[in-house]
């Protein structure tokens, strides 16, 4: 029986063309309207050394990378060590491994790849030959692989030609001449791998991008038209994409001297007129604190898109974590509003940042966007058909406003008509001091009450149009799962699998943290017998901050564990499993 | 500057335009009045529109000048004027930029930031009012502060070297720096309307006394040791500008240092300019073709 789902997994080192390879894959998949999901990762050296490349393919929808492999490729030994448990294969596996490699491969020891269908490859000798050098063995690999388990070998060729097509003359060819090499290897190997062969009927071909990047095109989407920047791993690439693509979009982008001048200069951009954004990771944001605090005194909108990685300090700043909520929650001192928005995967990064330039412009509050690096770096099949999203601009004073102008003004909503620089009456100065309706410095403590209140009250409105969140799974279950960004694929994922094995459970997803949806999470409780909060940090922020926010019921679970991995579906399974055995227990020593 | 219209035959701003009905809240003596009474006469005589124009500062006594002039303005957090100012001129370059603050403001919390935009070439005026103390938190020493003084902060005199900041905004890359001294309104007019005018990062740097924790003295040392540069001086050298640098017994006020160099926006719109050809009305859907399989 031919497949519908495959993982394959490939390791190597920093010159085996392991991403190249993976991308190719991936793009081909794309073409042939495959879903796809591709995950790298790397060792902490800045050029070479050992990296991994992990690809889902399948003619399914998908949600998350999956943990197990069907089929991994090893260049080197010595490198699959280095990503000891975040790559499994599957107990039947197939494992293509250099032939030449020098580990012995009795000494190679995968447990859990028990009955695994193990292939000795000359993938060094196999591009040599074919090729004239060693650095094809990628595009040899690639040859096996399409032969082997049914990857759209035509559109792996295409990719092959798109690759090399434009590079000196016997290039191309010297290349196609490895992919025919690898692809009669594995004709002549006759070992039946058909249970891995992927059968898809060709559809309409798919986007391919990462979170980052979706972020990167929904603020052109959103009108956007300055940035301001400072790098940071993992978040660089929304800086990258723009400084190309905004200045087309007549835009103007600048990469500032710190984080803090980041996100001053878009304080000021957006005063001047101009929908404004800056992205970051952990330690800027924690720079960016007393600027937040600014743009919500002044009443500036602006978007700031946090990817987040391990933390405090500079820990792990190439993998994923959940652990800057209660800085984007609570960060900066003194009583200050803002909204915090969660993407769950590439597609959402999408609308989570249409949606934050929305936010920021109604409210005039900065808006959080908490991506992850697990959404931000992974790069996957989107339909372009899904990336539409309504767009609101700023909504400039009228002549009556401007007939008396006052910045901020007390309205019913706490919004204030905003004008900017260059409309005639509309002069004002603000400040970071607490102020009266028309800006002026007041620091009377009824003017300082007011005035909070009127900050604030722009949350309720927030709360009211935008309820964002997901609710997987059927209306009333045993287990509720409440989780965010990156973690709802693999608990997605999961849920179908414990849902085809009977187990009763749902899940709540909220897209925005601050403030929360709840209502529908109210609702949500009474739906479950057991709430599971899973996270991704060491102390449960979400739980903690939905503490502050509502009364969780009794016997209510938290899974908090450090980033550094993203949750996986196995373990999102045995949560939700041994939850479900304790309840048992309990309720065989009651009765 | 930009947006700097022709002068009509009558002004249409006269200074008193430019005066917004705040009162401040500076010291009686504070040189600060002199620094914002220029800064008034300065916009009439370039005729800068106020809804045009953008003030923008940090936090200190003399941050508070935004709230004092007739125009949109920005009192932001301490240190931050030119983060603020930065994201102005670059988001919205038509608008006449004009950053003011503290030596301790710009030079310390801040200084980081006057490096950049000095580097960047920047095009707006800087206004640094020096009055060698931190006024606003009761006289604290300052990096401006000579070495030696005595001040809230360093009971036993101040144990570090002061700086000079013209000599670090040549050194960072400003185009036009001068020094100037908020007794003198003349000249000081004179090196605003120039300062505005320039076409880049123009840093002027007014000696401005704090009466109340520099003394009623400061006024007069200060303008005691006042001098002018020697006719025909040759402002386009850094090595003539360098010996007047880190003066002590005397202090020189006037155009130390300028040189026409493209500013940041300059540069930028030439990118933009050619970035957007064959891009016109680019939508959504056309960058979303970057991520179609390419073949």
């Amino acid at each position: 029986m031919p497949t519908r789902d495959l993982t394959l997994a490939m390791i190597g080192s920093g010159g085996d063309g392991v991403v190249t390879m993976g991308e190719m894959m991936a793009q081909a998949g794309a073409r042939d309207g495959l879903n796809v999901i591709k995950v790298e990762a790397y060792g902490p050296q800045i050029r070479g050394g050992e990296s991994s490349c992990t690809l889902r393919m399948s003619a399914e929808p998908i949600s998350a990378q999956g943990d197990a492999v069907d089929v991994l490729v090893v260049f080197n030994w010595a490198d699959f060590t280095r990503f000891k448990g975040e790559v499994v294969p599957k107990a039947d596996a197939v494992i293509l491994y250099e032939a030449a490699d020098p580990t012995p491969i009795s000494e190679v020891v995968i447990p859990a790849a028990g009955k695994a269908t193990w292939i000795p490859v000359p993938f060094i000798e196999l591009a040599t030959k074919a090729t004239g050098t060693k650095a094809a063995k990628n595009i040899v690999t690639l040859g096996i692989l399409a032969e082997l388990f049914g990857i759209p070998p035509e559109s792996v060729r295409k990719a092959v030609e798109f690759k090399f097509g434009k590079k000196k003359a016997g290039v191309l060819e010297a290349n196609l001449k490895g992919f025919t090499a690898g692809r009669e290897f594995a004709q002549a190997l006759g070992i039946d791998v058909s249970a891995r062969r992927l059968e898809y009927t060709v559809s309409d071909s798919k986007l391919v991008m990462t979170g980052n990047e979706a972020c990167a095109v929904a603020a052109l989407h959103a009108g956007c038209r300055f940035f301001a920047g400072y790098p940071i791993t993992p978040s660089s690439e929304v800086l990258h994409f723009l400084s190309e693509w905004l200045p087309r979009a007549g835009g103007r982008i600048i990469q500032t001297e710190d984080e803090l001048s980041a996100l001053g200069a878009i304080i000021g951009g957006s005063f001047a007129g101009v929908k404004s954004m800056t992205s970051t990771s952990g330690p800027g944001l924690s720079l960016m604190a007393e600027m937040l605090g600014l743009a919500s005194m002044a009443e500036v909108p602006t978007v700031i898109l946090d990817v987040q990685r391990g933390g405090p300090s500079t820990g792990l700043p190439t993998k994923s974590e959940q652990s800057d909520l209660y800085l984007a929650v609570f960060g900066s001192h003194g009583d200050m509003p803002r909204i915090v928005l969660a993407p769950t995967d590439v597609e959402d990064c999408f609308h989570a940042t249409v949606d934050a330039f929305n936010i920021a412009e109604e409210t005039q509050l900065p808006v959080i966007i908490l991506s992850d690096q697990a959404v931000g770096q992974s790069r996957r099949t989107v339909e372009k058909a899904n990336l539409v999203h309504e767009v609101i601009d700023r909504r400039t004073p009228n002549a009556d406003e401007l007939a008396d102008y006052k910045r901020y003004a007390q309205t019913p909503t706490g919004v204030s008509p905003m004008s900017v620089p260059g409309t005639k009456g509309g002069i004002y100065q603000t400040n970071g001091l607490e102020h009266d309706e028309t800006a002026r410095p007041a620091s009377s403590h009824v003017m300082h009450e007011k005035m909070s209140r009127k900050r604030f009250k722009k949350l309720d409105f927030v709360e009211e149009k935008y309820p964002l969140f997901v609710h997987l799974g059927p209306e009333k279950a045993d287990v509720g799962i409440v989780c965010w960004g990156s973690s709802k694929g693999p608990v997605e994922e999961a849920m179908r699998e414990l849902a085809a094995g009977g187990v009763s459970v749902s899940a709540f997803v909220p897209r925005i943290i601050m403030p929360f949806p709840k209502k529908a999470f109210v609702e949500y409780m009474a739906s479950v017998k057991t709430l599971v909060f899973l996270e991704v940090n060491f102390v449960g922020q979400l739980y903690h901050y939905l503490r502050t926010i509502v009364d969780l019921p009794a016997g209510t679970r938290v899974f908090a564990r450090s980033g550094g991995m993203n949750l996986s579906v196995t373990e999102v399974k045995s949560r939700v499993e041994s939850v479900l055995s304790e309840a048992g227990a309990r309720e065989e020593v009651t009765a | 500057m930009s947006s700097v219209v022709e002068t009509p035959a009558l002004p249409r701003f006269q200074p008193g335009d430019y005066k917004s009905d705040l009162k401040p809240v500076w010291c009686a003596g504070c040189g600060d009045f002199g620094v914002v009474s220029a800064m008034y006469r300065a916009m009439a005589e370039l005729q800068l529109e106020p809804w045009n124009t953008v003030v923008v500062s940090g936090i200190g006594c003399s941050s508070r000048l935004p709230g004092y002039v007739e125009a949109y303005g920005f009192n932001s957090v301490h240190g931050r004027a030119l983060p603020i100012a930065t994201g102005i001129k670059v988001a919205k370059p038509e608008l006449n930029v004009v950053a003011v603050g503290g030596d301790g403001d710009g030079l310390a919390i801040g200084g980081n930031h006057f490096l950049h935009a000095s580097r960047r070439n920047l095009d707006i005026c800087y206004v640094l009012m020096d009055n060698e103390i931190y006024g606003l938190t009761k006289g604290q020493a300052a990096p401006t502060t000579p070495t030696g003084d005595k001040t809230k902060s360093t009971y036993f005199g101040n144990p570090e070297p002061s700086v000079d900041p013209c000599e670090l905004a040549m050194s960072f890359g400003a185009t036009w720096v001068a020094r100037g001294f908020s007794g003198d309104m003349k000249s000081l007019v004179d090196l605003m309307v120039a300062g505005m005018s320039h076409h880049g990062f123009a840093f002027l740097n007014v000696m401005s006394p704090c009466v109340t924790w520099r003394g009623d003295d400061q006024f007069k040392v200060m303008k005691a040791k006042l001098r002018t540069l020697p006719e025909g001086y040759d402002r386009s050298s850094r090595a003539a500008a360098f010996p007047y640098m880190r003066e002590k017994e005397i202090l020189t006020t006037g155009v130390l240092y300028e040189v026409h160099e493209p500013s940041l926006l300059d540069r930028l719109e030439g990118q933009r300019t050619k970035a957007m050809q064959g891009y016109e009305g680019l939508t959504t859907e056309q960058v979303l073709k970057v991520f179609n399989p390419p073949f």
